[in-house]
């Protein structure tokens, strides 16, 4: 039984006042939407009865599946990969995931519709190029947690045994590795999940139903209603955070992303 | 022999006229419907001139192609809604709005990526501030088209590649519920009772609102839309910073309702319709500054890349017509064929009342586009060095 | 008499078990969708920017703009106050952080906050842009609440004596909260790794509490640490749309000058841009280069 530290306490309210004081903020605002009227739901009412935050927002939930989906397929065999059999090839490959914070995001998404927007290779009405420009943001956090899990677990033994026992590839990695890679994967899955939620400037200049464009098209047009949309979406995406932490939970012991063993 | 004879000497006998006018018959008769008077034109002849297309033929090309795909029309300016909804409901029209929140950097910007694309992401027509018009037609971002009522256009390109379609002046947006007294003109603005309330619309570096602000600002002083303007009205805003008048946020409905900006500088027609949303929370009004009153027509062009250029054309005349110029007037912005339009007695009463008194409007200056080109180059240049100073 | 199988003899007493293979492997195939795909949507965009970098807005060649990305004192100045920021609130945001990850994993605060905090962490990590700009002018703006609060405790407007939000550390303030969560994420899993054994083993030789930490747990956790500042760093380094939504061109960073430069306007200069943004990739190479190397040290500690 640890004791419990004041100083933690004291750091944790801290820490709590100075995340909530401006979600109040935004909350006290988005309150007064009617003229002497206070609180008045107003605002919400507006943006709830409105179609297009429904499909901008599930837009932005399937973009976000897609991407999760996608981004997952490709990186957790290649760790996976690089652990087991190419150790040497991982510095290549860890550089790889962490270009998408050494090259600025506004020069990225110019540089992808420039290069893709016409002749040879016109992906620029295709929704590839919108799932490919998210997975290549998710790199970063997708690599890191399952790398961080890989370590964490005996990948050579497991493979092994997994062979000896007659499984083929697709077995091992779906089998045997990505049920012990759940936690791992699951951290690197909210990261992307709130990215691409949030995501403005490539779904803006590609034209795509999305959330961000949306609520930056309310917040130039309309007073309030941005201001209650902003506090929506976040408590819907750390809800939807929670909810996925929760189905991936595992089977009794909580166990974490780190080397710990 | 004989028939010949009688030819050669003139006199005609009847036998002659009979046939010199069943020949002449034939000949008509053959001409009438052997080959075609003239040859109908081929679509792509109609797109390369300019000229009019008479309606049924546009209205037939432009229903092949179903759709028109528009950008940075945002449907509570200058009442675009309306004017997009009838293009809609009485051509049967689909309309595809991209990116209603785009500058008009980012709609020229939209149609040099989708060059090559015939795609639902390249526009087919932009609505552009009028300084960004003549460096766009030299890149050949345009292709020309004159409406039907071209002639009563006062503000356009000479060879139709871009149109005047609506113009407002620069005024103060002012929340009555922080601003006991209503500033009247620029100078005002430097007073220290408005101490961090002066705010711009949007960014000087990007936005064709922010730039013509400062210049109206510096024609307050000298009284003419020329580049000493443009220095005063750096000069102006430099001392609007210095003085702890000026606030760094772009205004928005959203931050006015706040509080922040209670002082827009913003478009006429975009603080009218502010006034109408906000609904008196708070209650905002708009002045329209004694001097310095400049007159910010936007430009509509049809790109040269558009995928639909039929729907492109219609919805030019859509616009241009007079039911189109006088949807404008209900958005509180000023046609620009209005003077047409009040000369033939077409616009409603009930209409001209909601705008602005007309008095306000007669010391509007409309700068000519050389001037707003190299005005609005000297401003973003100079912004960060004379007003930040950097 | 028996056969005894012939056995080639190596040089020392056991048998070569089997002949030495051939080193060639078809393995690195498996990288290969990974390395297509880099290629194609993030290596090649990424080359056009050196390329571009170079070019004028005729389109010819030219070096002008690696010149005025050196010379020209507004973007020097530009570099300057984007390193500023960045380094503000990686030296903040690592350390209260920090002390945030320690407080809800070896704290003794109950278990469930560790989990709320975390994820709350992943969503305030990428809560940015216009709602968090909007977020913070509705507390500390003009009209903000913290504003009128204390001028209604202590009667000063302190907006009216000139405190603005609207610079350097106004954004710095903002900015943190993307970077605090940041750094919990990424410490909470290293605290994890520090053993109890450790802990235990230095109580037994008679350590106090501070000992522990700064002659055992602090240097094994140095190096996570320090690069999780880095990437804190290079996080602030490439913000765009909150410093814009926050106070627009106002506040003079690369990635706001960068953005006027691309999109296109009379100082359309995209070779400009391309430029400024080489410049970034070289600053943010330098410092993932440093981060890796103080990764692989952090790794001697937990394999």
């Amino acid at each position: 039984m640890r004791k419990s530290n004041i100083w933690a306490w004291i750091i944790l309210i801290v820490g709590i006042l100075y995340f909530f004081v401006p979600l109040v903020a935004t909350l006290d605002f988005s309150l007064r939407a009617e003229k002497d009227v206070y609180p008045s739901f107003e605002a919400f009412r507006t943006v709830f009865s409105d179609p297009e935050f429904y499909k901008n927002f599930s837009s932005s939930l399937g973009w976000s599946v897609l991407t999760i989906i996608c981004s997952t397929l490709l990186i957790v065999p290649t760790t996976y990969w690089v652990h087991y059999r190419l150790p040497n090839w991982r510095p290549a490959v860890e550089f790889v995931t962490l270009m998408p914070f050494v090259v600025p995001a506004v020069v990225l998404t110019f540089g992808l519709i420039r290069l893709y927007c016409c002749d040879p290779l016109p992906l620029i009405s295709s929704p590839i190029l919108l799932v490919a420009g998210y997975m290549v943001l998710s790199f970063p956090y997708m690599f890191r947690a399952v790398d961080t899990g890989l370590r964490a677990i005996d990948v050579r033994t497991l493979t092994e045994a997994a062979q000896s026992l007659g499984a083929g590839w697709g077995t091992v990695l779906f089998r045997v590795i990505f049920p012990n890679l759940r936690v791992a994967i699951l951290s690197g899955v909210f990261l992307t999940f709130a990215i691409v939620i949030g995501e403005f400037t490539f779904a803006s200049l590609l034209n795509w139903p999305a959330f961000g464009p949306y609520m930056e098209y309310l917040g130039a047009t309309r007073a309030y209603e941005p201001a209650a949309l902003a506090l929506i979406s976040f408590l819907l995406t750390w809800g939807s955070t929670m909810l996925i932490q929760y189905i991936g939970r595992g089977r009794g012991v909580e166990t974490q992303v780190a080397g710990t063993r | 022999m004989s028939q010949n004879d009688s030819f050669l000497t003139g006199k005609m006998t009847r036998r002659d006229m009979l046939k010199l006018s069943a020949a002449a018959g034939a000949g008509a008769f053959l001409a009438a419907c052997g080959a075609p008077a003239a040859p109908a034109k081929t679509a792509d002849e109609l797109l390369k001139s300019a000229n009019t297309i008479p309606m049924a033929t546009l209205l037939a090309e432009a229903k092949k192609e179903g759709t028109l795909t528009t950008i940075a029309l945002p449907y509570d300016w200058a009442n675009l809604g309306e004017i997009i909804e009838t293009y809609k409901t009485k051509y049967s029209m689909k309309v595809n709005g991209l990116n209603p929140d785009a500058g008009s950097s980012d709609e020229l910007e939209a149609i040099r990526t989708n060059k090559g694309n015939k795609g639902p992401t390249a526009p087919d027509v932009v609505d552009i501030g009028i300084g960004y018009t003549e460096s766009s037609k030299k890149e050949g971002l345009f292709s020309p088209y004159k409406v039907a009522t071209w002639d009563t256009i006062s503000l356009k390109d000479p060879d139709g590649y871009w149109y005047a379609e609506y113009y407002g002046v620069l005024g103060f947006q002012v929340s009555k519920a922080q601003i006991k007294n209503i500033p009247a003109d620029w100078s005002d603005l430097l007073k220290p009772e408005y101490k961090n309330q002066v705010a711009l619309a949007g960014d000087v570096l990007k936005s064709n609102e922010a730039v013509m602000a400062v210049w109206a600002a510096g024609m307050s002083k000298t009284g003419k839309a020329d580049q000493a303007a443009a220095e005063e009205g750096l000069k102006f805003f430099a001392e609007l910073k210095k003085n702890g008048n000026f606030t760094p946020v772009i205004a928005t409905s959203g931050t006015t309702a706040k509080g922040e900006t209670p002082i827009a500088l913003t478009w006429d027609y975009l603080g009218l319709a502010n006034r109408d949303t906000l609904k008196g929370n708070p209650d905002v009004a708009v002045v329209v500054p004694k001097t310095g009153l400049i007159a910010g027509p936007y430009a509509g062009a049809i790109s040269a890349y558009a995928p639909h250029p039929f729907a492109a054309r219609l919805w030019a005349e859509h616009i241009m017509s007079d039911e189109g110029q006088l949807m404008y007037l209900k958005g509180y912005a000023h046609p620009i064929r209005y003077n047409d339009l009040v000369a033939k007695n077409k616009v409603p009463a009930d209409l001209a009342a909601k705008l602005p008194p007309a008095e306000s409007y007669k010391v509007a200056i409309f700068p000519t586009l050389e001037n707003l080109t190299a005005s609005k180059k000297y401003i973003t240049e100079n912004w960060r060095k004379v007003v930040l100073g950097e | 008499m028996s056969q005894t199988p012939s056995v080639k003899l190596g040089t020392g007493d056991a048998p070569l078990a089997r002949p030495p293979s051939r080193k060639f492997s078809w393995d690195w195939l498996g990288l290969a969708p990974f390395f297509l795909f880099a290629i194609a949507f993030l290596l090649l965009p990424s080359a056009s920017i050196v390329i571009n970098s170079f070019k004028s807005p005729e389109g010819a060649f030219t070096f002008q703009n690696i010149i005025d990305v050196v010379a020209r004192k507004d973007l020097r100045s530009a570099y300057q106050a984007s390193l500023s920021i960045s380094v503000i609130t990686a030296l903040g945001g690592g350390l209260f952080g920090f002390l945030l990850a320690y407080a809800v994993t070896l704290g003794g605060l109950p278990k469930r906050l560790r989990s709320y905090m975390l994820t709350f962490s992943g969503v305030a990590s990428n809560f940015s842009g216009v709602p968090l700009a909007f977020a913070f002018i509705a507390t500390i703006g003009n009209t903000g609440l913290i504003t009128r609060a204390i001028e209604g405790i202590s009667g000063v407007d302190i907006h009216q004596q000139g405190f603005t939000i609207y610079s350097i550390w106004g954004l710095s303030i903002v900015y943190m909260y993307f970077q605090f969560p940041l750094m919990v994420l990424i410490m909470a899993p290293a605290l994890d790794g520090l053993r109890r054994e450790w802990k235990e083993a230095c109580e037994n030789l008679g350590a106090t509490s501070w000992q522990y930490w700064r002659y055992v747990a602090l240097p094994i956790l140095m190096p996570s640490l320090l690069g999780t500042m880095i990437l804190l760093f290079g996080n602030a380094f490439g913000a765009y749309a909150t410093a814009y939504a926050f106070a627009g061109s106002f506040i003079n960073l690369v990635t706001i000058v960068i953005g006027g430069q691309i999109q296109g306007d009379v100082l359309f200069n995209p070779g400009l841009g391309n430029a400024l943004a080489l410049g970034m990739v070289v600053i943010m190479g330098l410092c993932m280069t440093g981060y890796s190397w103080l990764q692989r040290r952090a790794a001697r500690w937990t394999r």
